[in-house]
């Protein structure tokens, strides 16, 4: 694949998670987006505009959300790296495609910025709300990947990954983002282009007249070819054969939607990713992702100058959620403290694969904000002196900002 | 439906469209041994967004050529039809009205008179052709599924041009006045001889009553920039030579 060298642009810049994930975009080779405006995901759209002549990728704001994922699947099938950009309201209306997605199994990425909920919430304050609508959102049975950045770099970086996971397993792949990410100003680091690992596209290369566009590979992944190149295929969001021909019959149901989990299900040690500091002699591990790791690595630090064993567990990707660390750690560890910008989400993941092994504190951020430092080490200390094995998951009252 | 397929199969080597490069985007199922006869590549999506999956494809490849078929396009479909009349996005949408929602016995569609489905409705209904017209499209035509040789005309002409385009077929739905088992010849014997043809009539006079005819015919018919164009024109004002055409080599890679 040639690099357009004015995608990427290679130095040091000072940019927000927005700016970087579009930079990031261009630089994975994403040459299509389309969105509807929304606050806090507004800038990746301007920042977008000013560089798409030059970079010479496409852009058209659409009439909703609805209809942004559907043109993004589409462009997909012309061979276009496509995006979208929203957030929660947005992500809401993307459901129904984000499931069409799944099902044709077409590569493209979608950013959620995360604001507060339910319904309109507050726009420009940061939330972590939608992680389960990310996994759960649309109907049926799908498994889904996502990114959860903490920073601009991050953001850059995951969303290099993003496409070449959508690509690898011919799937949407979701990034969390959240409105504190994504408006945070940090110092980005752009590789040189030849640095940056691209994963192709899967494309069938045989005779015209035999392509299927759902045959798998050993992996369970179908090769694709772009639309237009005469290979005259269909494709249909009902339950399929390899033809792409729908089949209303319960053994092509199990015969199609099957290989669509497990394609990422087998793969799933290779698809999570996770920083895990200091949990080797820990008693305490703080399980973390987004814009929480700010006041999760300040809280580690002080509660280490004050003597407690505290590790940590930084979720690059949540989904899919990394079971078999959970499981592992729970076996060693008293607790476990898992601060959200929520009112309980990945801290239940967290419960279910310690299966009573260790306490899980959980610390909600629903309206403390981002930096409430104080709270989170409290709970590790409330964790601490927890003696007995709880079951369920024990929510830390916040002695601050609670109404 | 069978007598659409067989017209647009005409329409198209009426045309002057290249076959390899057309792809029909629809939220109904076709028997897809149909397509593979018809040869063209073939996306059955989400109910009532066809014309939203085509918008992506065409800014993709702007080689393309879009056919959307679209059963709810006035429904779920409505604001993708009106903004892209706007835009006037290159494609040709083919709206398959058959007034009422097939699966479920008597539902009625926005585009029921008063009095024509089974369980009524007293809602006023859509002017697919001037809704279609009022918000852009370059051409606009209402045929019935027996209009057999002016429905091929239609969709030719209509491949043709440039633009947005919308067709109404009045096909049969099986909950209208008649048993499923005897819809066949007698309901499109009904449009027939039910239906005047009036050309370049204003869209404004062809909404379908209750008692009276249905008006049939080419409505619509002129020139606009498409998106393409005025994106195209727009960005090279502003960037001069460092524009790229849009879908020209995008991107280099």
């Amino acid at each position: 694949m040639k690099t357009n060298l004015k995608a990427v642009l290679t130095g040091t810049h000072t940019l927000s998670g927005n700016e970087a994930f579009i930079e990031g975009a261009f630089a994975a080779g994403c040459r299509f987006l389309a969105a509807y405006p929304i606050m806090p995901a507004i800038e990746t759209i301007e920042r977008y505009l000013k560089r798409s002549a030059e970079v010479g990728a496409t852009f058209i704001q659409m009439e909703d959300e609805i209809s942004a994922l559907a043109a993004v699947i589409g462009a997909s099938w012309t061979g276009k790296k496509s995006m979208t950009v929203t957030s929660g309201p947005g992500f809401s209306n993307m459901m129904e495609h984000l499931g069409l997605g799944v099902m044709l199994e077409t590569p493209c990425v979608i950013v959620d910025v995360q604001q507060s909920g339910p319904s309109l919430g507050i726009p420009t304050r940061a939330g972590q709300g939608d992680m389960m609508q990310a996994r759960w959102g649309s109907h049926g049975d799908y498994e889904v990947i996502t990114l959860s950045p903490s920073s601009p770099q991050e953001m850059f970086d995951f969303t290099i990954k993003a496409f070449n996971f959508s690509e690898k397993y011919r799937t949407p792949v979701i990034i969390m983002s959240d409105e504190y990410v994504a408006h945070k100003k940090e110092k980005v680091i752009i590789p040189r282009a030849d640095e940056i690992k691209i994963t192709p596209r899967r494309y069938f290369k045989g005779q015209k007249d035999k392509y299927l566009p759902f045959k798998r590979d050993k992996d369970f992944v179908p090769r694709m070819v772009d639309i237009g190149d005469g290979y005259k295929f269909h494709v249909t969001g009902l339950t399929h054969d390899d033809k792409g021909y729908p089949i209303m019959l319960e053994e092509c149901q199990e015969y199609n939607v099957h290989p669509i989990l497990w394609k990422i299900r087998n793969d799933t040690e290779k698809i999570i990713e996770f920083q895990e500091i200091g949990t080797k002699d820990a008693e305490i591990v703080i399980v973390y992702y987004g814009a929480t790791s700010g006041a999760a690595s300040k809280a580690i630090k002080q509660a280490r100058d004050l003597g407690i064993k505290v590790g940590s567990l930084k979720l690059d990707t949540v989904w899919p959620f990394p079971d078999k660390k959970i499981t592992e750690l729970a076996e060693k560890v008293k607790a476990f403290v898992v601060p959200e910008i929520n009112y309980g989400q990945i801290v239940s993941e967290v419960e279910r694969c310690s299966y009573g092994n260790a306490n899980v504190v959980f610390v909600s951020h629903g309206e403390n904000g981002i930096d409430n430092t104080e709270d989170i080490v409290s709970a590790i200390k409330l964790a601490l002196n927890e003696e007995k094995i709880k079951k369920g998951i024990i929510e830390y009252q916040s002695q601050t900002g609670r109404v | 439906m069978n007598p659409i397929i067989t017209a647009f199969a005409n329409g198209i080597k009426k045309s002057g469209v290249e076959l390899s490069n057309m792809v029909l985007v629809s939220d109904i199922p076709f028997e897809p041994e149909i397509i593979k006869e018809l040869g063209v590549d073939f996306f059955h999506i989400t109910r009532g967004r066809a014309i939203a999956f085509g918008t992506g494809l065409k800014l993709g490849n702007p080689d393309l050529k879009i056919v959307a078929f679209i059963g709810d396009l006035m429904t779920l479909g409505g604001n993708h039809l009106v903004h892209s009349g706007r835009r006037n996005m290159e494609m040709l949408v083919i709206c398959v009205n058959n007034f009422v929602y097939r699966e479920i016995a008597g539902t009625p569609a926005p585009s029921v008179s008063p009095g024509f489905s089974a369980f009524s409705t007293f809602e006023k209904p859509f002017n697919a052709p001037h809704l279609a017209n009022s918000c852009g499209a370059v051409f606009t035509a209402r045929w019935t599924a027996l209009h057999t040789n002016d429905l091929t005309n239609s969709i030719a002409n209509a491949l043709d041009k440039r633009g947005f385009s919308v067709i109404e077929v009045l096909s049969p739905g099986p909950n209208f006045y008649k048993d499923i088992n005897q819809i066949d010849s007698e309901l499109l014997d009904f449009y027939y001889k039910n239906s005047v043809t009036k050309n370049n009539e204003d869209t404004r006079n062809v909404e379908i009553t209750p008692g009276e005819k249905i008006i049939t015919g080419e409505f619509t018919d002129k020139e606009k920039p498409t998106f393409i164009d005025t994106y195209n024109a727009q960005l090279s004002k502003i960037l001069g030579d460092k524009f790229i055409p849009h879908g020209g080599q995008s991107g280099g890679d």
